[in-house]
């Protein structure tokens, strides 16, 4: 044991006196620290962002709820925030929440209209990318660990000690071993500790730390063996740098870029814009059209309001809302096979990343830290689900004849709690399927 | 290198070097794969580009032209169902898009516009992404962005330094070649691998003159593109001169490339956000919608925020009741209040753009710092596919907006009596009644988006010229001071 530690201790005095990998040291911590500090403040600004909205949204209903009575009204004026917040986690992965709308308003409109809504970042920020640990780790400890162990033998080589170093060593474990794992340790503990004090900020559970940690380590140490293994023979240390880097290129952006080229010529989608331009025309056509038309389309999906659609006018809002769903019924299949195509491009991304680290790193700590894509589907399908809610609590007053007691309006549907009770449904499911 | 008379002139000198720095990167396998690598990727990018912004040109003119003739095609209608119909206003490329996309994929390219409000950009690409290309993707902007500094590196590092390990540099300087004259003769050698990458660049840009680019901007993108490698073939002589091993050189320019291409541009970006926070759309809208409730409901007539308009067009007329006016109440009151509200949409929609300019100024001067962050900001600037080009989309398309909801509130209110149009829910004879023909709906304006004047453009880039052409000076100076003392 103190041998080992003699060795370690010995290998930490040299390191320290090398001042290119001290830099090297000094710029790993500096940065990982600055994405830590970014990834907190961008965090912390999208939760003070949800808290104003939240807040103005209240506000803003009780505004609407006070000014109208008839419950056709209420509808169209009462909107409701719909959002996603980050997870404790997310400081660290920022993901792409800045490409996916993370909240939005809606109202009993048709959803289709109001979905596609972003409200995202300066777009030119956003094409630059932003700094977070994820990409510290990801795209730039790769280069920092190629720099720190190319040299490892050329460098002693090159200066004429490598035979010695070797004769005069008790084992190349007790040399290379050591030299090798101060170095890994030292960066570990460069680029980690920032993140450490970020999960201390913000509050993430043990698990999470752990799991991040682990990812980490392997994949750092991939890159450090990879370092090692290629550099074992050579005695011209750039030349072990440029093939390391070669490698980095084609992982980092040679394998991402082809993979996104081939799937996408590989998965077809409906454009956007035709979904929202169906489901227009289909609301816009429903004016002139018999009324009729109207409401047998909506009572084919909901037959239980059968027997209450005849119209004393011109204009009833329950025709009004009925045509809304009938829109986006119209617009169903094409909407249905646009979220299933961005599934199954998400889907081939992972077999891509399977052959590229960096992606495979990025979309295991984008998933823990619920900001990557397949979180921006299941907010997306809350919110189409909170939306269907919506039109179910108004029905039975729009079809239903009679005085809209204002009474009701507690009952009304809210996000925050129907997504909590969403969830410990799921709770309860899974419970009840593990005891069965 | 030996026999040549020390009384050459310097220039001849400095070829002698660059041919020979070339028949070293002949004969060295690692420099031209690098080098053929390079080039490929650069070819590629520039292909692939090209193909995907031919095919959004051609479907984006085609998606305009549909959306203006399903409009005009429309049937007999009351004309506020016609607002409510709305229309949409969609983003042709830039020419030279096919170089530097810029902020298209992020943007989103459609924009639906509707009476009353203001809609953002719809179905940015990358939503239906891969998410793979967070770190870059295949366009020829990124790729000689970032990729060709690498390479400079990669085959530059050791021009200098080699002949110093080899000892053949004080061989060389006793011959007296100057340390200056090599270091040229080296740079020479790198302008002219720059030279290569830009041919590609150049071809490209060229055909974008048949799209309708100017060759001023042609010229100001290219010109950026070269100053910029040249910056980089500078840092690459500089290292290399100033260190005394190729290992000290190569990893010094590495880490200087990890910081100055990969790290800088999302600290850029990153301080500009946090620097400069902006309220989202959503969050804007409160403040409108309180804004907008002051101005009263334009649907409803009868709204007292309204009161003083009918004070004033019965005075007008001279009449005693809105029945009398010639002209119709509603229509009147729609188009008052479409006009006030798209005044606050307008104040608000401006300060949220301000905003947007203020925080990627930010992360412009980040510029002095890195050339990369530069030329990122010069190539967005000059193709016109930066931020500002995609405000002013944002601008024409409310114009155009602005335009067609207004003249059918016009219509509204000249071709269609208060009478008819109060009775439009009666019943089915009313409500036909309440229609206007559709000659009326040739009401739209011919759309069709061009990015900024190619002068605008290249004065909006001036400080990034000035940035790369500071770090030009600069380096410049600091290696002749090294030149001197090159032994």
């Amino acid at each position: 044991m103190s041998y080992m530690f003699k060795q370690l201790s010995r290998e930490w005095r040299f390191m320290l006196r090398q001042k290119y990998l001290l830099v090297l040291l000094g710029c790993a911590i500096l940065i990982s620290g600055f994405s830590v500090q970014s990834g907190l403040n961008e965090i912390e600004q999208q939760q003070q962002t949800i808290e104003r909205l939240t807040a103005a949204d209240a506000a803003d209903r009780t505004d609407a709820q006070h000014k109208h009575d008839e419950i056709g009204m209420l509808a169209y004026y009462t909107f409701h925030l719909t959002y996603s917040a980050p997870s404790n986690l997310a400081f660290a992965a920022l993901g792409e929440r800045d490409i996916y709308p993370w909240k939005h308003r809606i109202k009993m409109l048709a959803i289709e209209g109001q979905i596609y809504e972003s409200d995202t970042q300066n777009a030119e920020l956003t094409q630059a990318g932003k700094i977070d640990f994820l990409f510290v780790i990801s795209a730039l400890s790769p280069l920092i660990i190629i720099l720190l162990f190319h040299d490892l033998f050329a460098n002693e080589r090159s200066s004429g000690r490598h035979d010695l170093l070797v004769t005069t060593a008790k084992s190349p474990w007790a040399l290379w071993g050591a030299r090798g794992a101060i170095r890994f340790i030292a960066i570990f503990l460069c680029l980690m500790l920032p993140f450490y004090v970020g999960t201390w900020v913000s509050g993430s559970s043990l698990a999470a730390i752990g799991l991040v940690s682990f990812y980490c380590f392997i994949y750092l140490a991939f890159w450090a063996l990879l370092s090692v293994y290629w550099g074992r023979n050579a005695s011209s240390a750039p030349k072990v740098a440029s093939g390391l880097i070669g490698i980095w290129v084609l992982f980092a952006f040679i394998t991402p870029i082809l993979g996104d080229l081939s799937i996408n010529k590989l998965v077809h989608s409906p454009k956007g814009g035709d979904i929202v331009f169906t489901q227009r025309e289909a609301v816009n056509d429903a004016w002139d059209l018999p009324k009729e038309v109207t409401m047998d389309a909506f009572t084919a999906t909901y037959p239980e309001w059968k027997d209450h659609v005849a119209m004393q006018s011109m204009f009833e809002w329950k025709w009004y809302y009925a045509f809304q769903q009938v829109g986006d019924q119209i617009a169903a299949p094409m909407s249905q096979e646009y979220r299933a195509a961005a599934k199954k491009k998400y889907e081939l991304a992972g077999y891509a990343s399977l052959l590229s680290p960096p992606l495979l790193l990025q979309r295991m700590l984008t998933r823990l830290a619920k900001t990557d894509a397949v979180a921006a589907f299941k907010y997306e399908q809350h919110l189409r689900d909170f939306h269907q809610e919506l039109r179910l609590y108004h029905y039975p007053f729009l079809f239903a004849q009679g005085e809209f007691d204002k009474g009701e309006l507690d009952n009304m549907p809210n996000f925050e709690k129907f997504v909590t009770e969403q969830q410990n449904d799921r709770k309860t499911d899974s419970v009840q399927s593990t005891n069965k | 290198m030996s026999g040549h008379s020390s009384s050459m002139a310097p220039f001849a000198k400095m070829m002698i070097v660059a041919k020979d720095e070339w028949r070293y990167w002949l004969r060295s396998k690692l420099a031209i794969s690098v080098l053929a690598i390079g080039l490929l990727l650069t070819l590629s990018s520039v292909i692939v580009t090209a193909i995907n912004t031919m095919e959004l040109s051609h479907t984006r003119h085609e998606l305009q032209n549909d959306a203006d003739q399903t409009f005009v095609d429309q049937p007999d209608r009351h004309p506020h169902r016609m607002v409510h119909y709305g229309h949409y206003a969609f983003r042709a490329p830039s020419p030279l898009s096919v170089l530097d996309p810029g902020v298209d994929a992020y943007t989103g390219n459609s924009i639906f516009l509707e009476g009353h409000r203001q809609n953002s950009a719809m179905f940015a690409d990358q939503k239906q992404g891969t998410a793979l290309t967070q770190l870059g993707s295949l366009t020829p902007a990124f790729i000689v962005q970032t990729l060709a500094p690498l390479l400079l590196i990669l085959i530059g590092y050791s021009s200098v330094s080699r002949e110093r390990e080899s000892h053949t540099l004080t061989y060389l300087l006793s011959q007296g070649t100057s340390g200056f004259t090599l270091i040229a003769g080296k740079g020479l050698a790198l302008m002219s691998v720059i030279g290569l990458i830009l041919v590609p660049l150049t071809i490209s840009a060229l055909f974008s003159l048949h799209e309708g680019e100017s060759i001023a901007a042609i010229l100001g993108f290219i010109l950026g593109y070269a100053l910029y490698l040249t910056v980089w073939a500078l840092l690459v002589l500089l290292f290399s001169s100033a260190l005394s091993k190729n290992s000290e050189s190569f990893t010094a320019l590495a880490l200087t490339w990890i910081l100055l291409c990969v790290v800088m541009p999302r600290v850029a970006s990153s301080t500009a956000i946090t620097t400069v926070p902006a309220a989202g759309k959503l969050e804007t809208d409160f403040a409108v919608i309180a804004e907008l409730r002051k101005l009263g409901d334009g649907h409803n007539a009868n709204d007292p925020a309204f009161a003083q308009i009918k004070a004033s067009l019965l005075e007008k007329y001279n009449v005693d009741s809105i029945e009398q006016l010639p002209v119709n109440y509603r229509g009147v009151i729609a188009m008052t209040s479409e006009a006030k509200l798209t005044e606050v949409l307008n104040e608000f929609a401006e300060q949220r753009m301000q905003t947007e300019v203020n925080q990627t100024q930010v992360s412009r001067y980040f510029g002095w710092l890195s050339p990369m962050v530069a030329i990122r900001s010069l190539s967005m600037l000059t193709a016109g596919t930066s931020i500002e080009t995609h405000h002013k989309f944002l601008r024409e398309a409310e114009d155009l907006r602005f335009n067609f909801v207004q003249s059918l509130n016009k219509v509204h209110a000249e071709r269609l009596t208060y009478q008819d149009d109060m009775n439009r829910n009666k019943d089915l004879d009313s409500s036909d009644k309440a229609r206007v023909a559709a000659t009326n709906w040739q009401v739209l304006d011919d759309f069709s988006f061009a990015v900024d004047k190619p002068s605008l453009r290249l004065q909006r880039s001036a400080p990034a010229f000035l940035q790369l052409l500071a770090w030009v000076a600069a380096l410049i100076i600091v290696i002749r001071w090294v030149g001197k003392r090159l032994v």
